[in-house]
């Protein structure tokens, strides 16, 4: 209830405040979205990528 | 019913006579005739039915659907709502735009062409290199101290195109500049003309050693292209 109030003030009041808050949270979702698809995407293709299997074919002078 | 209308049609008669007092009763006339369909059968319950009382409106018993636990909860939870899908929405379009933004940008094997890396410990002083870079000339000259000193001793404000020496290169020693004659677009040839720089064979365009234009109909001095030395003996071009 209180808990309630406290966001409702803090966050919904004013309009600029809950229009950064929207945008601030796109971004973050974008940027835990993005990694964690790459994140899934990489566990789905293991050892069939390029930088998997680099290592058997570059030899790295470095 | 006829009652009601005979009721009317006497107050349309008499309204010319009689104003706001009688159109007043003939209201409430109406009013009665509402009211006085009150409890009919099968339980139903007029809305506009108040047994008694003057009001024509009872307004329905919403305490079942009422929140208990106060308006709080509901607002931030709606608030909640159209946040989370506003925010949804914010990064589907960013990502569309993007996409297609990226879409339209030079892609890696562009990208890749589009650097040049010279070893400039291959070139000794006082010469002169041509290399090809995104399909155009690039002049590059390792220039001698004595020529670095004929550059800045010209007066600039006689130029075509007026710019100091130190404008046009990073070291003053390497002179880096696209060899596409301003005019018409030929490339220059090298240690020629009457300025010691580069001659143009087209229509007869002298630049000096800094590669700005001296004599002849080219306008414009020798373009500079985007250039750096990451490390020493090292040029970088684009």
């Amino acid at each position: 209830m209180s808990i309630a109030k406290g966001i409702y003030n803090t966050l919904f009041r004013r309009n600029f405040v809950f229009v950064g808050t929207v945008f601030t949270a796109a971004f973050a979702f974008e940027m835990a979205f993005d990694s964690y698809t790459d994140k899934l995407w990489d566990n789905l293709n293991k050892g069939r990528q390029w930088k998997d299997i680099r290592h058997k074919y570059v030899e790295d002078e470095e | 019913m006829q009652c009601v209308r005979a009721t009317r049609g006497a107050i349309r008669s008499a309204s010319a006579l009689i104003t706001s007092p009688a159109r007043a009763a003939g209201v409430s006339v109406q009013q009665q005739r509402h009211e006085s369909t009150g409890p009919g059968l099968d339980g139903y319950k007029s809305p506009f039915a108040t047994a008694g009382s003057r009001r024509t409106t009872s307004i329905p018993d919403f305490s079942k659907y009422k929140s208990s636990s106060g308006s709080d909860n509901n607002k931030v939870f709606g608030y909640f709502m159209a946040g989370t899908l506003g925010a949804l929405s914010a990064a589907g379009a960013k990502a569309t735009v993007q996409d297609f933004l990226s879409n339209m940008s030079a892609s890696a094997d562009v990208l890749a062409m589009a650097k040049v890396e010279v070893d400039l410990a291959a070139i000794p002083e006082g010469k002169n290199v041509i290399i090809k870079w995104r399909g155009k000339p690039i002049f590059i000259r390792h220039r001698t101290a004595a020529e670095i000193d004929e550059a800045n001793q010209v007066n600039v404000a006689s130029l075509r195109d007026p710019q100091t020496d130190a404008e046009r290169v990073k070291k003053p020693e390497w002179l880096v500049m696209l060899g596409i004659c301003t005019h018409l677009g030929c490339v220059p040839i090298g240690e020629a003309g009457d300025y010691g720089g580069w001659f143009c064979p087209c229509h007869g365009s002298h630049y000096d050693i800094s590669g700005r234009i001296r004599r002849g109909p080219a306008p414009l001095n020798l373009e500079i292209p985007e250039y750096d030395f990451p490390e020493e003996d090292k040029l970088v071009i684009g």
